[in-house]
């Protein structure tokens, strides 16, 4: 989760009153925002994905004064019609097909608030944007450039600029080749034939979204009024970016100005911060949160979040939503708006009324009776990883490679197929623990999985148990008894055991095991060379039972 | 009266009969003891001040190989002195050891013994020897001739002259000596007294058989006393492994509370653990970079077409569930995706799809991935606790009562309740508990109703108040192990140590 570190004195200079920072920490979670650390002077929070106007000092300030009563309802907005043009070309239409822009005026800024503004610029990108593709911002120097301006594309190699950060010009193609953010952002243009830009009326190049700015528009201290565009490929995470941005320039003290963005099919002005409607009915809040709230206090608490609510019949609200939340899609979002606002602090714990009985699972009882079984019989129980690879899982084991479920994007080699056996897992513990003294007799009651084209997964998790016994006198006889042990202590009867070879086991010292005809199980003597592969030194014997025929 | 063990008192008998004072070989042949035994008990006998064992070093000379040979074909100035003499007294060299049949080897060590013992001289020119009558036998040949007739010999018991013989065959490495410690046992006057009342002879046993049981000879044998205080051998029980018997606690916490256990599949399309919990194809959280994709299988099935085709909708504009919907366009191949289940909320919905009559109370405790590093902090693979309830008319302040309960159990009394997100449930909240053990404040389970984008598509009609947690955070607490990955290590020594009655 993006973190933002909010500096007390600054913080309270929003707030235009003074808190100490014991005060901030104790309020601040009660807005959803999750405290990582406080220090002398600056508390430090996380924030959720879906409230991306909490990454800058602006968004949080109005929320606490929401919630602390001191300023609620519908932070306001005024936006001046500018007379600034934005023309969209139609050529952007196949590789970055919207733009949005707006005009911030007069705003003060100082080297904290442009770091601020590029720290909100990357959380957008990142919570919003989808890591630039669906949205993406610009931030320019309104004054180093002439408008109108001109959303448009370029030939890879016919345009050149100096992009930011940077002494000289490259053109488009160099851009996508050699610069950082060119190479990082690449595949979001590359595919297509022309890349798109942004020109002002005698064709300097503001910046090619939605990889770099142009350094002629770089944005520093000096900078008064400011011109933002933001491009996408997702016309709603560019609304949604755009206002986030603005509303909050226009809290830090900016003067808000349309631009008239003109593209193909009509002209639009840009931004629209005009509050979004949703009904709520009060019952259904209610209802979910436990609560008996009148339809005026309900109104309170939307208020206290910053929200504004109007009845428009006994039990119904219609809730103004202002233009940076973005993450309202249900009246379910209002509710919880609603619970905020209230206080989660004040809400009493109920129990509900719900009267059912327990049951466990039947794979999980029967592998608790294995369990016992195992236990009375002296071994102790390992919890390995279902998550192995082909090595551990076959070919320490002798045994040839067997279908397997397998990762497309393994962590690593030692992690990339699902187990389809226990025994492995158990000889890597018995080779983990040399040291220990002997006999050591390890058990394990887990799920392997298994590949079944006919399943809706196409495979199908099991239930086995295995066991190994291993001392320099272990061997089959001992093996033997102990699986006899646990199928009859499992009120199993009829079974059958008969003499097979298998790999991994010693000849002759190895049988499978029938039970009720289907069931599958092996035991035996594990074969020298698999000791040696393990690098274990004792003899073992083990064995390994599927119990989904059991149950 | 002095306590003596059976052993002690042949003991004593035994020295009673070599009269009062002997070896330890003598004791062990007239007890019938075996050297150990024996041992063991003159010790015991010595810390009751009954006998007195002293201590005498030996040195054992013992012939080695080539001392064996010359012991057996004399030695080599020997052999050249009585060829020489059949010889007539005068002979050249060569002639003298074809005559004695002296082995090359021997040639120069036995020509300058003969020079040394004064038995012959050699005139250099013609390399012509002379000697005047056999010489008498010496003392290292009588120590040679000695050790051959009588074996290894104990240097303190020979004469000076033996002794000194000893020096000089060591040192042309024929003999070898070897110290040893002899002891002697002594009766003191206290052992005297004691044998001298006369010492009856009880059988003693150690170990109490059934046969001495059963034919009541236990009645006529001494039991053995028993140093009570010694330490046993260490035995280990078989034991659950330590994070099993906190898993088996929060299950049995559940079933307690009434709620049914549920089990699903590991494997899990991406349908039913991101798209049926109303998370955008083009979550992050969908990504590569969160989520293990399988490479083979590749692809699963997709529930009956109605189901998926609301589920699509909602994604899209938010079909009827007066949600905007997340505006794009859903894809039913990316929903085919085969994955390992990112959270157990996908077997919860499953369930819940299938299970719509109120009430449901659930539970899972399971495991569930994460495409994470491996380090002291993260795991790939973990187990998650979840718990749901549906029934009419549940509320919000029902579920921070519900969690209140089960953290109680837990034996976590203090519990805050937070705001917080996630992407299926609405309203949400963070729980954070009090950890008595580190003094400090812990977030646990997370928890919220499910949003209705969730439940209608599947026809789920009351609300679903769910909760989950990580398991292995509870566990690291619990178990007080500062390194995830310990917990799945199954160091022996740790499960053997770590008791089961935990706090």
């Amino acid at each position: 989760m993006p973190a933002i570190t909010l500096n007390r004195d600054r913080f309270c200079s929003f707030l235009d009153r003074s808190l100490s920072v014991e005060e901030m920490a104790k309020w601040l979670p009660w807005l959803g925002l999750d405290l990582q650390n406080v220090g002398p002077d600056y508390v430090k929070v996380e924030f959720n994905p879906n409230r991306v106007d909490f990454c800058s000092y602006a968004g949080i300030a109005r929320a606490f004064k929401g919630l602390m009563g001191w300023e609620t309802g519908l932070p306001e907005y005024n936006v001046k019609k500018g007379n600034i043009t934005l023309n969209i070309d139609s050529t952007v239409g196949e590789v970055r097909p919207f733009m949005l822009a707006a005009v911030v005026r007069e705003i003060n800024l100082d080297s904290e608030v442009v770091r601020e503004l590029m720290e909100m610029q990357e959380d957008l990108h990142w919570g919003v944007g989808r890591d630039r593709k669906k949205a993406s911002i610009g931030v320019h120097n309104l004054n180093s450039v002439e408008p109108p301006f001109t959303y448009t594309t370029g030939e890879p190699d016919g345009v050149r600029f100096i992009p930011l950060d940077k002494m000289e010009e490259m053109s488009l193609q160099e851009i996508l080749e050699k610069h950082e953010k060119g190479v990082a952002y690449s595949h979001l243009v590359d595919w297509a034939s022309r890349y798109p830009l942004l020109v002002d009326r005698k064709g300097e190049v503001l910046s090619m979204p939605p990889i770099i700015n142009g350094e002629l528009t770089r944005v520093d201290d000096y900078t008064k009024d400011l011109f933002l565009d933001v491009t996408g490929t997702d016309l709603n995470a560019v609304v949604r970016s755009l206002n986030v941005l603005v509303t909050a320039l226009a809290d830090m003290g900016g003067t808000v100005e349309t631009v008239e963005v003109k593209h193909p099919d009509g002209t639009v002005a840009s931004p629209d911060l005009t509050p979004e409607k949703m009904k709520l009915r009060v019952g259904y809040a209610n209802e979910l949160l436990g609560l008996r709230l009148p339809d005026a206090r309900v109104v309170e608490c939307l208020r206290k979040c910053r929200l504004d609510a109007e009845r428009v019949n006994k039990g119904v609200l219609e809730v103004s939503i202002s233009a940076y939340r973005i993450d309202v899609l249900h009246e379910v979002d209002l509710v919880e708006e609603v619970a905020i606002g209230y206080g989660y602090y004040r809400l009493k714990p109920t129990r509900p009324t719900t009267v059912t009985t327990g049951q466990q699972h039947e794979m999980n009882e029967l592998a608790n009776y294995v369990r016992q079984i195992m236990i009375g019989l002296g071994f102790t129980e390992a919890m390995n990883f279902i998550l192995t690879n082909e090595d551990t899982q076959f070919e320490r084991m002798r045994m040839e490679i067997g279908r397997v479920v397998r990762l497309a994007n393994p962590v690593s080699t030692e992690y990339s197929i699902i187990r389809v056996n226990l025994l492995p897992g158990l000889l890597e513990n018995l080779s983990g623990n040399r040291h220990e003294s002997y006999p050591q007799r390890v058990f394990e009651v887990s799920d392997v999985v298994v590949v079944d084209e006919k399943a809706e997964t196409r495979s199908e998790r099991r239930l086995h148990v295995a066991g190994v016994s291993s001392h320099p006198t272990a061997n089959y006889t001992e093996i033997r008894s102990f699986v006899e042990a646990l199928l009859t202590n499992l009120g199993i009867t009829d079974y059958k055991i008969k003499g097979v070879d298998h790999p991994s086991f010693l000849e002759g010292r190895v049988a499978t095991l029938t039970i009720k005809r289907k069931g599958r199980g092996l035991l035996g003597e594990i074969h020298p060379q698999v000791l040696n592969n393990f690098e274990l030194e004792n003899p073992v014997s083990a064995f390994e039972i599927s119990l989904e025929e059991i149950k | 009266m002095i306590e003596l063990r059976g052993n002690e008192q042949k003991t004593l008998l035994a020295l009673q009969k070599l009269e009062g004072k002997g070896q330890v070989d003598q004791i062990v042949e007239i007890s019938g003891l075996a050297h150990a035994a024996a041992m063991r008990a003159a010790l015991a006998l010595s810390t009751k001040n009954l006998i007195q064992i002293n201590e005498q070093t030996q040195t054992i000379v013992i012939l080695n190989d080539e001392g064996k040979y010359h012991a057996q074909n004399g030695l080599p100035e020997r052999r050249l002195i009585h060829a020489l003499i059949k010889l007539g007294g005068k002979a050249s060299v060569k002639e003298t050891v074809k005559k004695a049949a002296l082995e090359e080897k021997f040639c120069t060590i036995a020509l300058g013994w003969l020079h040394r013992k004064g038995w012959a001289t050699l005139e250099e020119k013609e390399h012509l020897l002379t000697t005047h009558r056999e010489p008498s036998v010496g003392i290292d040949e009588k120590l040679l001739d000695l050790l051959r007739e009588k074996g290894p010999q104990v240097r303190e018991s020979l004469n000076k002259d033996l002794q000194k013989a000893i020096i000089v065959l060591k040192s042309r490495k024929l003999v070898e000596t070897d110290e040893k410690t002899l002891r002697e046992l002594e009766l003191t006057k206290a052992g005297w007294e004691l044998v001298e009342q006369g010492i009856e002879i009880v059988e003693e046993v150690s170990q109490l058989t059934p046969d001495l049981v059963h034919t009541r000879k236990w009645q006529k044998v001494k039991l053995r006393k028993f140093d009570v205080t010694a330490p046993g051998p260490a035995v280990y029980p078989g034991k659950i492994h330590p994070l099993q018997q906190i898993i088996q606690r929060i299950r049995e916490i559940f079933l307690e509370m009434g709620f049914t256990e549920i089990r699903g599949s590991i494997v899990q399309t991406a349908f039913w653990n991101f798209d049926a919990l109303f998370q955008p194809q083009d979550h992050p959280a969908r990504e590569m970079m969160d989520t293990f994709y399988l490479s083979n299988p590749k692809t699963g099935k997709l529930p009956e077409r109605r189901i998926v085709d609301r589920v699509a909708k909602t994604h899209m504009d938010g079909w009827k569930t007066g949600s905007r919907g997340w505006q794009y366009s859903w894809s039913r191949d990316e929903a085919k995706k085969l994955i390992i289940r990112t959270h157990t909320t996908a077997v919860t919905i499953h369930y819940l799809a299938e299970h719509q009559e109120p009430p449901a109370k659930v539970f899972s405790v399971d495991r569930i991935y994460r495409n994470e590093k491996l380090d002291y902090q993260h795991l790939a693979e973990l187990h998650q606790i979840e718990g749901v309830i549906m029934d009419k008319g549940v509320t919000l302040r029902d579920l921070i009562g519900t969690l209140r309960e089960f953290y109680f159990r837990l034996g976590l009394k203090k519990v805050q309740f937070w705001p917080s997100y996630f992407p299926y449930t609405e309203p949400s909240a963070q729980s954070t508990v009090y950890v008595p053990k580190l003094k400090t404040w812990m977030e646990l389970c997370g928890m919220g109703m499910f949003r209705p984008e969730v439940l209608e598509p599947f026809g789920i009609k009351y609300p679903v108040l769910a909760w989950g947690g990580g398991l292995e955070r509870l566990a690291m607490v619990m178990l007080d192990v500062d390194d995830i990955r310990f917990l799945y290590k199954n160091d022996l020594g740790w499960i053997r140590r770590t008791p089961v009655c935990q706090q």
